[in-house]
């Protein structure tokens, strides 16, 4: 199922009438049978967006449309989803089996059925053996699954996740990523889930949509999007450690740090703008004109984390991750050359990137 | 050393609180239980009439309590206020907190409206509905009287037990929503929204909703409004007193709505040789029972309560 | 496509029928439990003849108000004297209560003493017992305190001689603590983190210091709800104050209501001066829990919860 967004928007109207705009005017195609994170810092919208595409939220403005189907309108229950919430919403009273079983039995599906569907669902996801438990005694993990079998039971068109795995310890969110895509890829069923941990978006998505303040900043393929980002705020998000930013100009394509050439880019404006280069992209080499003495070293095993002082303000330090081959002591001077595709140039006052 | 010094601290601050209990809590408990086995008490002398010390027996003055003339009446106006006005008042109140809890306009007002109820004097109000009640002059009757029913004679001389009782009752119902409504709707106002998100996305009919959802997760505040009730209205006294004055019953037919309670003061009040005795035994009856009735509430709900 | 729309349609509708099926009921219940008060504040206002209108009168003007029922019924029974009386025993019952239980209360939440958790469950049990069962021996003992040779030989009565501050200490003495309101501060107590306690020990602050300075304040709500819920009950006491007030002027609002005053010379009950009467007795209830809803309403719940 194709889901569509056209000019989507929702504005909060506190008490006090004060308006809060939630989702400003999103544009998305998400493609059919894909695994789509919805990535972006807390407050961002995607949660909001993704209550939008459920039907709990009513979108203040433009469509929504599954397939050729415009649901914008349609309640949550004529859509055809499943949605996994944040903290699972199982039922405490009712067994796995009874949780799983509920949606079915809204819809009155015979017992025998509903029971055999909700078994299937329950070895799809691993908890075959817990349809007995109650929620209180299973792990989080566990719980996680319940929640999956119980909005795939009723086959839905849509999987929405909210946050599925934020309520994880880190070890079981590791497997439990893996878990969900491994379920998306079994189902084939269009999944959009929202995130604001930016590794674990790109770890499984097929795509990700990466929104700050309720706008759409980039859609893509994670690589792509690491790789090419349209503008600071995505070069930021993603990437751990962030990127390192630095003040610098653009002299005839000549991208300019601290007075020296590190890089070119195609505009010719002459212009100050801001250079991105990511903590991978420093090549040390023997000679080269950008020299900088290290401040800090923390060697984490097979890289080592060089903390430089920022050329153009000794009050800032950068960070450089080079391979733990070179053995680098506080006090070194370096020689770096910066990859040319880890290094960006962004419009000081808009962010866009400069090309 | 440290911890001695900390007990006779605790005792200290302890000491107001506990010498007052012991006085009129502790001390009273084990003289109930104490004059209920004591033959002719005389309230006079403090002691078994016509004796300097005390004479005992084992149960005559719980015979006397079960062979009063009032007993028989007394059990059955408590059982039937138990028996109607708890599950009555508990149902509507569940219906209004989760009708309350669904809206949004108004509902702050209509919160402080029905919990209204709960701070009026029973007996006020009692007497406003034994008026609301009148034959002639009657808020009830008027109405009934559209439907072209003759007026019923409710709560004044000559009124039929079971007139009188389902004046009562209705009393007694409206007196127990406000307390009812408050704890269930801070019950409702507890449960995660998430649960009727999640019912609404897989197409829960509103009834399966109430009877799947709401009720078990409210199910800890339900068990125990129940037993509170239940004891409650066990105890029930001062409503009657409201509504038909201290004689318990319409004019002509005092003590036609007395209650277990009412037998306590019935016997209390008049003070003769041995009614203390009596009274004594009646309260100890009404607390097994009550504490029976506790009981058995707190082991259907530990099958019944989820969690 | 079409049949999504359908769909829709029904669908709101459905909605919108429900939300006005939902207004109706609570509406029709709001109704039902605004309409006594109605009925006593139209009551109170009419003449002798609208009293006996048939059909019963529904809605006065302000001209056709019969103001006169007021001092009629301030006349036939001294309310205002009630009043005092009850402010009076509100006010030394409540100071009493909130004094022992907070002691009690900080023993029970602060300090480690041997016994203490045996000595709370027992306390606790105690709730379960109705208090029917203490009213008897606190009678007697309010009679008669032993306190032989003291006083007078044999004992102090409270009761015989009664004067004004007799009467007040009979009142009171029995409410000056309570083991719900101490369990309810101790819930509020242990909820103030022991990094508190501890860093108060550190700075040399003695525990009632501590006590006062610290806990006090952060439990003021709860306070404040036990004031009011204290005081509260006590303007709604019907049965001790008939028992232990043994003069007429002695006696609290509540008893007022259902003397044998509000009566014509054939005994026949005065509706009008009744209704009167009850206003006068209820509007003080009403005014302060519009003024403290907030405190009431949350107390009230919480205790409910809790308790």
């Amino acid at each position: 199922m194709e889901i569509k967004l056209q000019s989507l928007t929702k504005v909060f109207v506190a008490k006090d009438k004060k308006e809060t705009v939630a989702v400003n005017n999103m544009d998305i195609t998400i493609p059919s049978g894909k695994l789509i994170g919805l990535l972006g810092p807390s407050g961002c919208g995607k949660s909001t967006t993704l209550y939008m595409i459920a039907g709990l939220l009513e979108p203040t403005a433009g469509k929504i449309y599954f397939g050729d189907e415009d649901v914008t309108n349609t309640p949550p229950e004529l859509r055809g989803i499943g949605l996994v919430f944040q903290n699972y919403a199982l039922y405490p009273h009712m067994t796995v089996a009874q949780n799983i079983m509920f949606p079915l039995e809204n819809i009155k599906v015979p017992k025998a059925e509903a029971l055999e569907r909700a078994q299937e669902m329950a070895d799809l996801v691993g908890i075959g053996e817990l349809m007995n438990r109650k929620p209180k005694e299973l792990s989080g993990g566990q719980q996680q699954r319940v929640a999956i079998a119980r909005a795939l039971v009723k086959k839905p068109r849509v999987l929405l996740l909210d946050e599925p795995l934020s309520n994880l310890d880190a070890r079981l969110r590791l497997q439990t990523r893996e878990e969900i895509k491994r379920i998306q890829r079994e189902t084939g069923i269009t999944t959009i889930f929202v995130t604001h941990d930016q590794e674990e978006a790109m770890s499984i998505s097929d795509e990700i949509v990466l929104m700050e303040a309720g706008i759409k900043q980039q859609v893509g393929v994670p690589q792509d999007v690491y790789d090419q980002p349209d503008n600071l705020f995505v070069a930021k998000f993603l990437g751990t450690p962030p990127i390192n930013t630095f003040a610098g100009k653009l002299e005839a394509g000549k991208i300019m740090l601290a007075g020296h050439n590190i890089g070119k880019v195609e505009s010719k404006t002459n212009q100050e703008v801001l250079i991105g280069i990511r903590p991978e992209g420093f090549n040390v080499v023997e000679k080269s004109k950008l020299s900088l003495p290290i401040y800090m070293v923390e060697t984490i095993g097979r890289d080592t984390a060089l903390i430089i002082k920022d050329p153009n303000d000794e009050a800032k330090t950068f960070r450089a991750i080079v391979d733990s081959s070179h053995r680098i002591k506080p006090g070194d001077t370096v020689n770096f050359a910066i990859k040319p595709d880890k290094l960006y140039v962004f419009n000081k006052d808009t962010g866009e990137l400069v090309k | 050393m440290i911890e001695s010094k900390n007990n006779l601290k605790a005792w200290l601050y302890l000491a107001p609180a506990l010498i007052l209990l012991g006085l009129f809590t502790f001390y009273p408990l084990f003289n109930a239980f104490f004059l209920a086995f004591v033959k002719d008490f005389n309230s006079i002398t403090r002691s078994t009439h016509g004796m300097d010390g005390y004479a005992f027996v084992l149960f005559d003055n719980f015979s006397r309590v079960f062979k009063s003339p009032d007993f028989g009446q007394a059990v059955k106006n408590t059982a039937v206020i138990m028996l109607v006005s708890v599950p009555a008042s508990i149902i509507t109140a569940l219906v209004i907190s989760v009708a309350l809890n669904s809206i949004k306009r108004f509902q702050g007002f209509l919160q402080t409206v029905f919990f209204l109820p709960y701070v009026t004097n029973s007996i006020a109000i009692g007497m406003t509905f034994a008026f609301i009640f009148h034959s002639d002059y009657g808020l009830v009757n008027m109405f009934l009287g559209w439907f072209g029913v003759n007026p019923i004679t409710w709560v004044g001389p000559g009124a039929s037990w079971e007139a009188g009782m389902t004046a009562l009752l209705i009393y007694t119902v409206w007196g127990g929503l406000a307390f009812k409504i408050l704890v269930f709707l801070s019950g409702l106002q507890s449960i995660d929204k998430q649960y009727y998100d999640a019912a609404k996305i897989d197409a829960t009919p509103r009834g399966r909703v109430f009877s799947k959802i709401t009720v078990p997760l409210l199910s800890p505040m339900i068990a125990y409004i129940t037993i509170t009730s239940f004891i409650g209205a066990a105890k029930a006294y001062s409503t009657i007193i409201g509504m038909f004055g201290a004689s318990l019953g319409p004019e002509g037919n005092a003590n036609a709505f007395i209650t277990f309670v009412g037998l306590i003061y019935d016997a209390l009040e008049k003070g003769t040789i041995g009614a203390y005795s009596v009274a004594a035994s009646a309260a100890i009856v009404l607390f097994l029972f009550t504490f029976m009735f506790t009981l058995i509430n707190m082991w259907v709900s530990k099958k019944r309560v989820h969690y | 496509m079409e049949n999504v729309n359908s769909n829709n349609k029904n669908y709101r509708n459905k909605e919108l029928m429900a939300k006005i099926l939902v207004y109706t009921f609570l509406i029709g219940f709001g109704l039902f439990v605004i309409l006594p008060f109605y009925w006593m504040v139209l009551t109170s206002l009419k003449s002798a003849e609208a009293i006996i209108a048939k059909p019963p009168i529904l809605w006065l003007w302000p001209n056709e108000w019969e103001l006169s029922n007021f001092k009629d019924a301030i006349t036939a029974v001294p309310y205002f004297r009630f009043m005092l009386n009850t402010v009076v025993v509100a006010i030394f019952a409540t100071i009493g209560t909130i004094i022992t239980t907070v002691l009690a209360a900080f023993a029970f939440a602060r300090l480690e003493f041997k016994g203490r958790d045996t000595l709370f469950m027992f306390m606790l049990a105690t709730m379960m017992i109705p208090g029917e069962m203490y009213v008897i021996t606190n009678y007697m003992t309010i009679s008669k305190i032993p306190l032989s040779g003291l006083f007078v030989d044999g004992g102090y009565s409270l009761l015989a001689n009664q004067t004004w501050g007799m009467s007040i200490i009979a009142l009171t003495l029995p409410f000056m603590t309570s083991v719900f309101y101490m369990f309810f501060l101790r819930q509020s107590f242990k909820q103030i983190p022991n990094e508190l306690y501890y860093a108060a020990k550190v700075d040399g602050t003695t525990d009632f210091k501590y006590l006062l300075k610290i806990m006090v304040p952060i439990a003021k709500p709860t306070i404040i709800t036990i004031t009011i819920l204290n005081a509260m009950g006590t303007w709604n006491a019907y049965i001790w104050p008939r028992l232990v007030a043994n003069k007429e002027i002695f006696r609290l609002v509540t008893n007022g209501l259902r003397g044998a005053a509000h009566v014509d010379e054939l005994g026949r009950p005065i509706f009008e001066e009744q209704m009167a009467a009850t206003l006068i007795v209820t509007l003080p209830l009403l005014i302060v829990f519009l003024l403290l809803k907030k405190y009431i309403m949350r107390g009230v719940s919480r205790s409910g919860i809790k308790g």
